[in-house]
């Protein structure tokens, strides 16, 4: 049997290279492999400059509580007050808020505070062990009157990722036959992370992916994007997360890349891979980090997951007038802990 | 494994009735006509005129009967010439109704309206196969239903392999939203259309089912009414089944259902178009003014908190049910597609809460999937509704390896489709190279799904050559009832492709026939009218009048009085020029600033003083441009305007005040039609004048006399006196401001362009005198064309607009009391100096107040109406 790696996150940029396997992720900064409590406060600020007279907006704010992941506590602050305001879960199991406004306002701040407990995942993780990706491929496809896995929708194209040849042909690159899915799924990260550059604004949500993939650059939506969408083109399930990042490490390191707004990764389905849940509402799907080439820990907070940023936009509207609009976002993570307050801002 | 192919269906041969043979026709007889004026349809194919020729080759019995109604020609003509005859009616009528479909071009750029194209002949249905259709429909209705409710509820389908989760989840018409939402009353599908096909052996297929906002209502209530008066003896004796009931009946089960959540009996129920460009546009607003309901776009709605509302000129109004038009993806931009601006922001979240009745409700569209069909019969079975009555065709699904390996090699005699939407179409069928097809289809199977080929049955079609036989397809129409049962519409509508060997669409040239279902029963002849309504059902029944359409309407009162105070101005402006008159250069001056002001001439162009030649032509080279391209709005353009405003008034206007409208525009301009580079001569203009002058007085007419006094006439009413009250009060200040009113014929000219000739030499004979015009023109209040006349009218309209009498005060106190605001007693002892002065001043001040009054009614009647969406 093999060894379990002490496999973990927050390795900072660079650390893992195209051809480095899961042993190269030894996890450099100390306690990300404990648990850890966080709080995030997301602020977004629209002005307008012309009044609105009616809003409605869609928000995926609040973040995800399940066993790794405890949400302790949740605040949604609107201003102004929206005569308006529900929270249901979406078809996905993520909490959504729905609001609109009446009243004319030339100005909209929503402010989201979350205070997260994040446990240890994926410790233990045994990406060899994992089935062959054939195999879970075939597995998918349909044959009459047996019991299907639902997770087949997230191997579908979805509007934000259709599907492209170009990256069937660069992610099959990392899948010869018999790769176990997760050995094959990291080694796509590894790629995805040294053949394309993160660029803040460099796309935005409307650039089409193709676009992205032919330009070799992009944002973390486009990095969650291109790596979802080359596993979708084998057959293999693949979710979009959208979440935050703590961006400083404890001592002081570089920032990690993508967090100046909010965060994206995706999450690859390889179920019976060791060191994966095997149970409860995230069974079988390993997040994997292509932005940054790491494997989330305890410093990466999940919102939300869909098939893409469409089903999980953190915060969109429709107005009626306004005119022209400026948009801001800060997001603040920060740790919180017994010892006391480990502050890291960007905004 | 589930058989994705559904060829399991059972292939007995429909019973065929043989004891009828030619029955005897001789020539001269009408059955003869038909029968020999026709080729049989080609072998192999199901012939809906004659019976197989083992079978004697005659008439079916159907048609042998209707033959015997053909009504007697007329004298002189011959039966066919008098088929002719009526086909030309037919024609006719549809264009006088203005009945149309847009079309796309193929670019998808451009849009063109064209006359609905609409056969002679019935498509005869015996009562026999009808039973079997009936039969079919309802169960398969009944079975969508069931399949709705599970899928968005349970999903025990997906999870027991019934339906491949690629046809649901990877379907854009799959509505993750909605998934848990429970509709009111349990209710998702209300009405929805099975295009069917008769095949050589007789028995009836399902072509294809559309579930999200079936078209066609509309033509087939209106080919019914084109058809049946051509045939009433036939259409009588034949005991064809009467269609009206249907409608009411997807009406109450919408009402009763919405009635439950809206509290109240007489619940508000819109139709929801897309807009005038959409392919069926002229049916929405044919069956809104059928049913009842105001037909409202998008942008007429609005959700607020999670409830529905109409912007009317009251005020929102709730709506509790939505009959609609707009397909599912365009209907919210902030959870569906988020490019469309058709939809309603927030619709979803008043959906979801169940404050408002969908119908259809939101989520459908991957019933219409062609790939569907293959998993019915399996599906029909585990949910209880037996085998399938009416199949749907052959259909192998790629997505299932077993079904792509059976028909991989057998490609020929079927249709590769699409599984999923493509280019704006529910599915679309690709003719691609085999080579390139099969590589296309091993890349990505779950996109492709293969159909067999029907032969259509050929239906009769009466033309240029007499009979002919075209492929045909029936669309039938199942209608739910409250209690969850299934009712089909007797009925349909026929469409025929354009030629006997091509495929029928009526995008791509096709043709309607009206629907004949016999009956052996009696006939039920239902009208929509209501029997006997009660005074709850009165008040509730009161349409409300939406923003939109009152801006509407409060633009075709100005621009019907514009163009009727244009029209005016234009003759006298023109007669002015050519006769050798008495013309004094004052009047000159006036008529020329009046023709520059109203857009007949364009600024800067000399005036008649300097040059009457340039002046007249540039008038005449204005008239007929109707897109104000030489700087002036002209006659045709303000005629163009009220084209535009009716048309989007469509299922409010009599179809008489609609067409006389859109051909008061075409007359005017087919009567100035000149050779490029040319103008029209006056000969040619005045009496193409006269007629618009004509037609408007008609419009008038119409507007006055066979409009309901609601609110949407009232604002049309203060639009066209508000604009009258700018046009005289500007004529009277020019008038004035040229010093043109020192002579006879100046007055004579102001009296002509305030249409009050007459009444003056009848009051004061040849007394040309300033006080008596200041009288007439000014303060008699009796005068309707008198200022006084017009502000006493505006009092009366504006005090009974929407709202109570202090929001309107601010309106009301800016007209002056009483009068024109000038007593005669004021003007004792003035000369005629200062009476010009005094009049000057206030003809400027109640033009200013005219062009204030239209803004701030625009401002507290249309605002709902006003501004873009934008997503952010």
């Amino acid at each position: 049997m093999r060894m379990q790696q002490p496999l973990s996150t927050d390795p900072g940029p660079g650390v893992a290279g195209p051809d480095a396997d899961a042993d190269a992720l030894a996890d450099p900064a100390a306690g990300a492999a404990l648990p850890a409590e966080l709080e995030v406060v997301h602020e977004t600020r629209y002005v307008y400059a012309a009044p609105v007279s009616l809003a409605h907006h869609l928000g995926h704010l609040q973040p995800l509580d399940d066993a790794h992941q405890s949400l302790l506590a949740f605040g949604l602050v609107i201003q102004p007050q929206p005569g308006q305001n529900s929270h249901s879960l979406d078809a996905m199991g993520n909490a959504q808020c729905h609001f609109s406004l009446a009243q004319p306002h030339t100005a909209l701040t929503v402010r989201a505070t979350s205070r997260v407990r994040l446990l240890p995942r994926f410790a233990g993780l045994q990406p060899q062990a994992a089935p062959p990706w054939e195999a879970l491929a075939a597995s998918l496809r349909y044959v009459g009157q047996a019991a299907p896995h639902l997770e087949q929708e997230f191997a579908m194209p979805s509007p934000y990722v259709p599907r492209l040849k170009d990256l069937k042909t660069y992610a099959a690159q990392s899948f010869p036959a018999g790769r176990p899915v997760a050995d094959g799924a990291l080694h796509l990260m590894h790629r995805i992370h040294a053949d394309f550059r993160y660029e803040s604004r460099s796309t935005d949500i409307d650039t089409p992916l193709a676009q992205a993939f032919a330009q070799r650059r992009g944002v973390c939506q486009d990095f969650a994007h291109l790596m979802a969408g080359g596993l979708r083109m084998l057959g293999l399930p693949a979710r979009y997360v959208s979440g935050y990042l703590l961006t400083h490490t404890a001592g002081g390191g570089p920032a990690l890349v993508g967090a100046d707004a909010s965060h994206a990764w995706v999450q690859v389905w390889c179920p019976g891979t060791p060191g994966v849940p095997a149970d409860g509402p995230g069974a079988g799907w390993l997040d994997l980090d292509p932005t940054n080439d790491m494997v989330p820990g305890t410093h990466h907070v999940r919102l939300a997951v869909g098939r893409d940023f469409g089903d999980v936009t953190p915060l969109r509207g429709v107005i009626r007038g306004g005119g022209r609009h400026t948009l801001h976002v800060g997001v603040t993570t920060r740790r919180v802990s017994a010892a006391g307050v480990l502050v890291a801002t960007v905004s | 494994m589930t058989p994705a192919v559904s060829l399991s269906q059972s292939q007995s041969q429909g019973s065929l009735p043989l004891d009828f043979g030619l029955g005897g026709a001789s020539r001269g007889d009408a059955r003869h006509l038909l029968l020999h004026r026709a080729h049989p349809a080609e072998p192999g194919v199901w012939d809906e005129l004659r019976l197989a020729a083992a079978a004697g080759g005659g008439l079916r019995p159907a048609w042998q009967g209707f033959a015997q109604h053909l009504p007697p020609p007329p004298g002189g003509l011959d039966r066919a010439a008098d088929l002719d005859r009526r086909l030309g009616q037919v024609a006719r009528q549809i264009l006088h109704d203005g009945v149309t479909h847009n079309v796309f071009s193929d670019d998808g750029a451009g849009v063109a309206s064209r006359p609905w194209s609409l056969e002679l002949l019935p498509l005869l249905i015996e009562p026999a196969d009808w039973a079997a259709i009936e039969a079919g429909a309802i169960q398969r209705a009944g079975l969508l239903q069931a399949m709705l409710a599970d899928l968005y509820g349970p999903q025990r389908l997906l999870h027991e392999g019934l339906l491949p989760p690629a046809l649901l989840l990877r379907h854009p018409g799959w509505l993750r939203p909605m998934r848990g939402a429970l509709p009111p009353g349990d209710m998702r599908l209300f009405i929805m259309a099975f295009d069917i096909a008769r095949g050589p052996d007789g028995r009836w297929w399902v072509v294809a089912q559309r579930t999200q906002g079936p078209s066609g209502l509309g033509y087939v209530l209106h080919n019914r009414l084109v058809i049946s008066r051509q045939f009433p003896d036939a259409f009588r004796e034949l005991r064809v089944q009467h269609i009206a009931s249907s409608y009411r009946r997807l009406l109450d089960t919408v009402e009763q259902v919405a009635a439950g959540i809206a509290g109240v009996a007489t619940p508000r129920i819109v139709l929801l178009t897309p807009g005038p460009y959409s392919e069926t546009y002229f049916e929405h607003a044919y069956l809104a003014r059928y049913l009842g309901l105001p037909l409202v776009e998008g942008g007429d709605l609005t959700v607020r908190g999670d409830r529905l509302f109409l912007k009317t000129v009251e005020g929102l109004e709730p709506v509790h049910g939505v009959l609609r038009r707009l397909d599912d993806d365009w209907c919210d931009p902030l959870e569906l597609r988020p490019d469309s601006a058709l939809g309603v922001p927030g619709l979803l979240q008043a959906a979801r809460a169940g404050t408002v009745v969908m119908a259809n409700a939101l989520g459908s569209a991957f019933l219409e999937s062609p790939a569907v069909q293959g998993f019915l019969p399996g599906i029909a079975r585990r949910l209880g509704h037996g085998p399938l009555l009416l199949p749907s065709l052959p259909t192998w699904w790629c997505g299932e390896a077993a079904a792509w390996q059976a028909v991989r090699n057998e490609l020929d005699g079927k249709f590769m489709r699409s599984t999923f939407p493509h280019a704006g179409r529910t599915s679309q069928v690709h003719d691609l190279p085999r080579s390139s097809l099969l590589a296309a289809i091993d890349d990505d199977p779950d996109s492709w799904t293969a159909q067999g080929k029907l032969r259509f049955s050929r239906a009769p079609i009466w033309g240029a050559t007499g009979v002919s036989q075209r492929p045909a397809m029936v669309r039938i129409y199942a209608i739910a009832d409250t209690g969850g049962r299934w009712h089909v519409l007797p009925g349909g509508m026929t469409r025929v492709a354009q030629r006997e060997d091509s495929s029928v669409s009526m995008q791509r040239g096709g043709s309607s026939l009206d629907t004949w279902v016999l009956t052996e029963g009696a006939v039920d002849t239902f009208s929509m009218l209501p029997q006997r309504l009660q005074v709850d059902d009165i008040v509730a029944r009161r349409r409300p009048v939406s923003s939109r359409t009152g801006e509407n309407l409060f633009w075709l009162g100005r621009y019907t009085e514009r163009t009727e105070q244009m029209v005016q101005l234009a003759r006298s402006t023109l007669l002015l020029i050519d006769a050798d008159s008495d013309a004094t250069p004052q009047m000159l001056q006036a008529v020329s600033e009046l023709a520059v002001a109203s857009g007949l001439a364009p600024a800067g162009v000399p005036t008649l003083t300097r040059s009457p030649h340039h002046f007249e032509r540039a008038v005449m080279a204005a008239l007929a441009d109707a897109h104000g391209s030489r700087g002036a709005a002209s006659i045709a353009f303000n005629l163009a305007a009220l084209s535009r405003a009716s048309q989007a008034l469509r299922e409010r206007l009599s179809s008489e005040h609609w067409s006389l409208i859109r051909t008061m525009a075409e007359a005017f301009s087919s009567a100035l039609d000149v050779p490029p580079g040319e103008l029209p001569t006056l000969p040619q203009v005045l009496p193409a004048l006269d007629r618009v002058a004509l037609h408007l007085a008609a419009v008038t007419g119409a507007q006055t006399d066979r409009m309901t006094r609601d609110h949407g006439w009232r604002l049309l009413t203060v639009g066209r006196l508000l604009e009258r009250l700018l046009g005289l009060s500007s004529r009277l200040e020019a008038f004035i401001d040229a010093d043109a009113l020192g002579s006879v014929a100046g007055m004579d000219l102001l009296l002509e362009l305030f249409d009050s000739v007459i009444t003056f030499r009848a009051r004061y004979q040849r007394h040309e005198d300033l006080l008596a015009l200041t009288d007439l023109l000014v303060l008699d209040s009796s005068n309707p064309r008198s200022l006084a006349g017009v502000l006493r009218r505006l009092r009366t309209e504006l005090s009974k607009l929407p709202g109570s009498a202090e929001t309107l005060a601010p309106l009301m106190a800016q007209l002056p009391a009483d009068g024109a605001g000038l007593s005669l007693e004021s003007m004792r002892g003035l000369d005629d100096a200062q009476l010009r002065l005094q009049l000057r001043e206030l003809a400027a001040r109640l033009a200013a107040l005219a062009a204030k009054l239209a803004d701030e009614v625009a401002g507290r009647f249309f605002t709902l109406a006003e501004g873009l969406d934008q997503r952010v």
